[in-house]
C-alpha cells in the first residue's frame, strides 16, 4: 500500500468516526470511576508539600516511604499496556517534623526510552510481544522496574521480575543503571520479593522455567554468593518466603508449557496438579521437602518461621485460580472490569511429618506485610488492604492487622471512593515488641483525585488514621515499597 | 519477557560468529572496500569479532566470508574490508572484552557480552535478520557504523 491509498483508507474509516462528541461520548461511557487507578503520569513530580487534612502525626515517626507502580500504560494507537507491564513511577513520601511531601520520578530504563522513541509500546512484556524492530537483546531491554524497591547499600533498587535490579539515588531518586554483581550474572532475572532476615542479609530467587538462581546479598548490599536449585515444576513464581533456615517457594499450577509469546500465553492453569510447596534448606540445596497443597494461586506470601518440631507456618494471600494475572491484568488497564476472584488471607502449615494444609479465612486480602523485625522467626500479626475488591471497583478499599493468634482482624474501610495501596510498618522508636508503632501507607481518593499518605497507630487501626496528608495529584495504583 | 526457547535460539546463533577468525579469506575479484565503524564501545579492552556473511543462510548460522578479530582499546574501532565482490552483504559482530575468546552468556542463557549488525539490524528476542542487516557493496564500495555497547 503506497502512503497517499494509506492516508485515503484512513480518512474513510477511522479517523472520520473521530469526532468531538463520539470521544466524549465513549469515554463518559467507558470510563469507570476507578479509571484514575490506571491512569498515566505523563512527568516526573517536582518535590512538593502535601496538604495535612486530618489529625497530627505522631511525635517520633520520621522517614520515607518509598513506593514503586506503573504509571504510563499507554503510548501510540495500539492496547494499553497490562498492568504489571506499565513504566514505574518512584514516589518518595516524606515524612518529618510533623509535616510531608511528595516527590516522583520514572525509572529510567530502556524500555521506557524505546517506547518513547517509537511513540508505541513495542517492547515484551507480561503480556505484550515485541513489535518487529524492536530492540530487545536481552531480559533487561523490556526491564519495566515497575514493581517494588529495595534499599541496601545506600542505594534504593527497583525491582522487576525478569531483569536486573536498577539502582537509584535514595535522595534525587535518579536513575544510575541496572546492577551487574558480576559479569557472568548481567541480565539475571531477581524477582521482586526478597526477603531480608533481620540482620539485614537478603535472599532471592530468579526464575527461568525449571530452575531458579538463588542470590544471597550481605546487608551492605555487596553480593554473598549465588546457587543454582532445580525446581520440580516450571511455575509462575511472583513471591517466595523463608525461615530463618529455609527457603520456602510456592510452586502453584500456573505453569508454562508453551513456547511462546507473550509471557502470560505461555502459561496453563493446571489445577489437576494441586500447588505444590518446595522448601529448601539455605546452606544445603540438597536437603529439600516437596509439600503437595490443593491448587491455588497466590501473588504474595508472608514471612515464614519454623517453630521447633519442624513446623513451618506462613500466610498467602489466595485466590482460586490464575485468572487475575492472565487476564485481569490486561482488563483493568483497558478499564474493563477484570475476570477475577476474591483473594483471601490464608495460612499455610507445613508440618515434619510431610504434610501441607491450607486454611482459607474470609478476610479478603492483599499485599501482606509484617514486622521486617520478625522476619523468619515467630510473629502473629499481618497487615493487609482489605475490604470490597466487588464488583463495583476492582480494588480494595480498607486496610488491616490481621492476629492469627485471636484469629481476628483490626480492620478500617477508607470507604467506596478509594483504593487502598500496601501499609508498611514503622516501628516506635525504643520498642522491640511486634508491630508496636505505625502503619505507613497511602490511597487514592477517586472522589478528590488525589493520593493521599496515611498513618495509623497499628494497634488500633480500626480507629482510622491518626494523621492524612493529601497530594494534589493522583497517582495511578501502585504496587510496593519500603520504609526507610 | 524471554522463556528458554527464545534463550537458545539467541545463543546458538550468535554463538556462530566466534569461527569468524578461522574462515578462509575470500579471493578478491574485483575492488569494493566497506568502511566500517564500530562505535558505542564503552569497555576499551578486549576484541571485536567480525564476521562479514554473503548470504542469509550462512548469517543465520554458517560460516562467514571472512572473519576478523580486532583489539578494542577506545570508545570505537574503525577498519575497512577491502576486495569484495559486488554483491549483498551483511556484518555480525560481538565485543569479547574479557578476551577469552568466546561469546559470554549467563545461566540462562542470555549473551552478557555486546553484539550488533550491519545497518544496527535489531535484535528482537533473538539474532538479528539478513533482511535488516544486508548491505550492498557496489562499485563505490559501502560505509557502515555500527554502534555496539
Amino acid at each position: 500500500m503506497d502512503r497517499r491509498a494509506f492516508l485515503t483508507t484512513l480518512a474513510g474509516t477511522s479517523l472520520a468516526a473521530i469526532t468531538p462528541e463520539a470521544v466524549l461520548a465513549a469515554s463518559a461511557a467507558a470510563n469507570p470511576a476507578w479509571a484514575l487507578a490506571v491512569g498515566d503520569i505523563e512527568a516526573d513530580l517536582a518535590p512538593r508539600g502535601l496538604r495535612l487534612i486530618h489529625g497530627r502525626a505522631p511525635k517520633g515517626l520520621a522517614g520515607t516511604l518509598y513506593r514503586n507502580g506503573p504509571a504510563k500504560f499507554r503510548r501510540g494507537p495500539g492496547a494499553p499496556a497490562h498492568w504489571f507491564d506499565g513504566d514505574g513511577l518512584v514516589r518518595a513520601f516524606r515524612i518529618g517534623d510533623g509535616k510531608a511531601s511528595l516527590a516522583g520520578k520514572f525509572v529510567d530504563t530502556f524500555k521506557r526510552r524505546q517506547d518513547a522513541k517509537f511513540g508505541a509500546l513495542v517492547g515484551p512484556g507480561f503480556a505484550a510481544t515485541a513489535t518487529a524492530g524492536a530492540t530487545v537483546r536481552n531480559s533487561d531491554d523490556s526491564n519495566a522496574a515497575n514493581t517494588a524497591l529495595l534499599p541496601i547499600g545506600g542505594e534504593l533498587l527497583a525491582l522487576w521480575e525478569q531483569g536486573s535490579p536498577i539502582a537509584l539515588d535514595l535522595e534525587t531518586l535518579a536513575t544510575k543503571g541496572p546492577k551487574t554483581y558480576a559479569p557472568d550474572l548481567a541480565h539475571m532475572p531477581f524477582l521482586a520479593h526478597p526477603r531480608i532476615e533481620p540482620n539485614g542479609r537478603v535472599w532471592n530467587l530468579g526464575v527461568a522455567g525449571h530452575r531458579a538462581l538463588v542470590w544471597t546479598l550481605k546487608a551492605d548490599g555487596s553480593l554473598e554468593k549465588t546457587g543454582m536449585l532445580e525446581l520440580p515444576r516450571a511455575s509462575y513464581i511472583h513471591d517466595f518466603t523463608a525461615t530463618a533456615r529455609s527457603l520456602v517457594i510456592v510452586l502453584q499450577p500456573w505453569i508454562q508449557d508453551k513456547p511462546v509469546q507473550p509471557f502470560a500465553a505461555s502459561m496453563s492453569w493446571r489445577p489437576e496438579l494441586g500447588t505444590q510447596v518446595l522448601v529448601v534448606d539455605k546452606n544445603d540445596f540438597s536437603k529439600r521437602r516437596l509439600y503437595d497443597l490443593p491448587a491455588f494461586f497466590a501473588f504474595h506470601l508472608g514471612d515464614a518461621w519454623e517453630e521447633a518440631d519442624g513446623t513451618i507456618r506462613f500466610d498467602a494471600c489466595t485466590e482460586a485460580d490464575a485468572s487475575f494475572a492472565a487476564r485481569g491484568g490486561s482488563q483493568i488497564t483497558a478499564l474493563k472490569m477484570p475476570d477475577t476472584q476474591v483473594t483471601r488471607l490464608s495460612f499455610i502449615t507445613l508440618d515434619a511429618d510431610g504434610k501441607g494444609s491450607l486454611e482459607v479465612t474470609a478476610l479478603p486480602a492483599e499485599f501482606p506485610k509484617t514486622d521486617p523485625r520478625f522476619a523468619g522467626h515467630g510473629r502473629m500479626k499481618t497487615m493487609v488492604n482489605t475490604v470490597g475488591g466487588g464488583p463495583a471497583k476492582p480494588f480494595l478499599q480498607g486496610v488491616a492487622v490481621s492476629d492469627w493468634r485471636t484469629g481476628k482482624a483490626d480492620v478500617f474501610d477508607f470507604g467506596p471512593d478509594h483504593c487502598a495501596e500496601e501499609h508498611l510498618f514503622a516501628p516506635r522508636p525504643g520498642s522491640s515488641r511486634e508491630l508496636d508503632g505505625w502503619l505507613v501507607g497511602t490511597s487514592l481518593n477517586l472522589k478528590a483525585r488525589a493520593t493521599e499518605l496515611h498513618v495509623f497507630d497499628a494497634s488500633r487501626v480500626s480507629s482510622g488514621p491518626l494523621c492524612s496528608w493529601r497530594a494534589d495529584v493522583p497517582l495511578p495504583v501502585g504496587f510496593h515499597g519500603c520504609w526507610v | 519477557m524471554f522463556n528458554r526457547s527464545a534463550h537458545a535460539l539467541l545463543a546458538a546463533c550468535l554463538l556462530t560468529a566466534i569461527a569468524v577468525v578461522n574462515a578462509p579469506h575470500a579471493e578478491a575479484q574485483e575492488p569494493g572496500e566497506v568502511s566500517v565503524t564500530f562505535s558505542g564501545i564503552t569497555a576499551p579492552k578486549g576484541a571485536l569479532f567480525v564476521g562479514l556473511y554473503d548470504s542469509e543462510a550462512a548469517f543465520a548460522g554458517g560460516q562467514p566470508a571472512q572473519g576478523y578479530q580486532l583489539a578494542v582499546t577506545g570508545p570505537s574501532v574503525a577498519t575497512a574490508i577491502k576486495g569484495l565482490k559486488p554483491g549483498r552483504y551483511a556484518i555480525k559482530v560481538y565485543h569479547d572484552i574479557d578476551g577469552d575468546g568466546r561469546m559470554n552468556t549467563n545461566a540462562f542463557g542470555i549473551p552478557t557480552e555486546p553484539y550488533a549488525a550491519s545497518n544496527n539490524a535489531p535484535s528482537t528476542m533473538g539474532p538479528p535478520a539478513w533482511a535488516d542487516a544486508v548491505f550492498e557493496v557496489g562499485a563505490d564500495g559501502a560505509t557502515q557504523t555500527i554502534g555496539i555497547d
